[in-house]
């Protein structure tokens, strides 16, 4: 039984198809949804950059989860919004752990070969740490 | 000025490269700026001619050192006051230490197993003596420690650490004169005053958009900076020190701080680390790789071996004082200041300076490479789960009985 959705959100494509099958499943199971966004710093972080990044991000996902939330309204489903700093599959994984998450969802980027082998990829190292089933939502061109 | 214009067009062009690379490779484009400028410097130099980029002139100096001088006041401002009154004892004694250790220790190895003269020596521990506040108020913010008492002390202890390194080098290679003097007067009486001066100017004519807040700080940074210069010292001491002073007042006026943060990162900080970059002379590292490794050795473990048992002092627990060390371990921003201060002033020479500069920029980066191929999300599993996965196999008869 599905009683907690955790949505992962950056305002991409695939986070948006993936979002919109989160609603889906939330829908059917009457569950309700955690939708996370991810500020990622950069490496090595300077101080400036960090407060510049900081206020762009939670003004950016501030926008988006307005929109969603208006989306949501009248589909009556609970939701909780959520911002946080740092690698993106690692912040997951523990929102998802600290909401008790029952399913995580997220999008995938489609990295080429070397971007993955340079960047890593967020949805592998969710799918391998997480503590309850990923669904991984592709966009195909 | 024709030139002039081209010039400007060739930096803030490479500025744009160094952006575009930072946001494709998520880092930091202060590390991107550092590496733009020394690949140009390299390519120029072999194509067109080594005085083509021109980071001798005095317009680019100029801001490149306005960079380093808001750069700093704004790091300087970042400190929580009320934390550190709060747990001054232990932030103190963390951040001396973290400052001493490294710079004694990697000016002794400098000087004793490098053989660098005292001076270049002396500056190699400045330069390597700093803790970047940025990267470990980064990784405070991922794992939500920037809200504790226990972050927030370690995040003073790093301005207490980075306090250490400014002073060092404003004093150590200043002349002493009666110059001296009357900088270290002035300063102390600035310092006195712009706590209870600066909130009441504000108050009474801020909120124009004239951005007087802006041009009363340049004037207060550019001024003492001067007087810093014109008396033998280095213009980013009294920037830090004036942030500090004012870090419960300008500090606490994001508005501001925003504005200023535009200003610097949109176009002085670039021409800073660019130029900083463009000093590095990469055959000087390829002919001389050892120095750099036995550098980023000294500094990480004299930081070690300075900041692990402090923490233990003020009864850390091991995971606490390991981490805290560890975080302790990088600094890029002061660093290379440290680093350019000694090269525009003859201290060191251009070989000493890429090395001082390459470690610098290891001290980030490989600690941070690590984290991220060791840090995965199986470091904040339950320990139960944990033990699990690293347990023998049992047979199923006894899981059942679990």
């Amino acid at each position: 039984m599905l009683k907690t959705i955790l949505a992962a959100f950056d305002g991409s494509d695939q986070s948006r198809k993936a979002f919109e099958f989160a609603v889906e499943v939330a829908t059917k199971f009457g569950a309700k949804m955690v939708v996370v966004g991810v500020i990622q710093l950069p490496e090595p972080a300077v101080s400036i950059e960090i407060d510049a990044m900081l206020d762009r991000g939670k003004t950016h996902f501030a926008e988006e989860f307005a929109a969603l939330a208006k989306k949501l309204e009248p589909l009556g489903i609970a939701v909780e919004w959520r911002t946080a700093v740092g690698h993106p599959a690692e912040q997951i994984v523990r929102e998802a752990e600290d909401c008790h998450a029952d399913l995580i969802v997220m999008g995938r980027r489609g990295l080429t070969r070397a971007t993955r082998w340079i960047l890593g990829s967020v949805s592998e190292r969710v799918l391998r740490y997480a503590h309850c089933p990923v669904t991984v939502v592709t966009v195909v061109k | 000025m024709t030139e002039t214009w081209f010039l400007a067009a060739v930096w803030v062009g490479l500025a744009l490269l160094a952006v575009l690379i930072a946001i494709k490779l998520r880092i930091s484009t202060a590390l991107t700026e550092i590496v733009v400028g020394t690949v140009a410097q390299l390519v120029f130099a072999a194509t067109i001619g080594t005085a083509f980029l021109g980071a001798k002139q005095p317009w680019i100096a100029f801001l490149a050192g306005a960079g380093s001088i808001v750069l700093t006041f704004l790091a300087g401002a970042e400190l929580d006051p009320v934390v550190f009154r709060a747990r001054w004892k232990e932030a103190t004694a963390i951040g001396l230490v973290g400052f001493f250790a490294p710079f004694l220790g990697c000016a002794a190895i400098a000087h004793y197993v490098l053989h660098w003269p005292a001076r270049p020596a002396w500056l190699a521990g400045v330069a390597l003596s700093t803790t970047s506040v940025a990267v470990v108020y980064a990784v405070m913010l991922e794992l939500g420690l920037n809200k504790t008492q226990f972050g927030k002390a370690i995040l003073a202890a790093c301005f207490i650490n980075d306090l250490g390194t400014v002073i060092a080098l404003g004093l150590i290679f200043a002349p002493f004169t009666v110059r001296t003097l009357i900088f270290v007067g002035v300063s102390a009486a600035v310092f006195a005053i712009l706590p209870w001066l600066t909130p009441r100017f504000f108050q009474r004519y801020s909120g124009r958009v004239s951005e007087l807040e802006a041009k009363y700080l340049l004037l207060l940074l550019f001024g003492m900076g001067g007087l810093a210069t014109w008396s033998g010292s280095e213009a980013v001491l009294p920037a830090y020190m004036i942030g500090m002073v004012l870090a419960g007042t300008v500090g606490k006026d994001h508005a501001l701080v925003r504005r200023l943060r535009t200003l610097t990162f949109g176009l002085l900080t670039p021409f800073y680390f660019i130029r900083a970059g463009s000093f590095v002379s990469v055959p000087a590292l390829l002919a001389a790789p050892l120095t750099f490794v036995v550098l980023f050795f000294a500094k990480s473990v004299t930081k070690f071996v300075g900041v692990f048992p402090t923490t233990k002092v003020f009864r850390y627990g091991k995971d606490e004082a390991v981490y805290t060390t560890l975080l302790m371990s990088t600094g890029l921003t002061f660093g290379t200041i440290s680093a350019l201060f000694g090269l525009s002033h003859g201290i060191i020479n251009e070989a000493q300076y890429s090395h001082l500069v390459a470690t610098v920029i290891a001290s980030a980066v490989i600690p941070t490479v690590i984290a991220n191929a060791f840090f995965l999300p199986r470091h904040h599993l339950p320990a139960t789960l944990e033990e699990e996965e690293n347990a023998p196999s049992k047979p199923a008869a006894t899981a059942d009985t679990k």
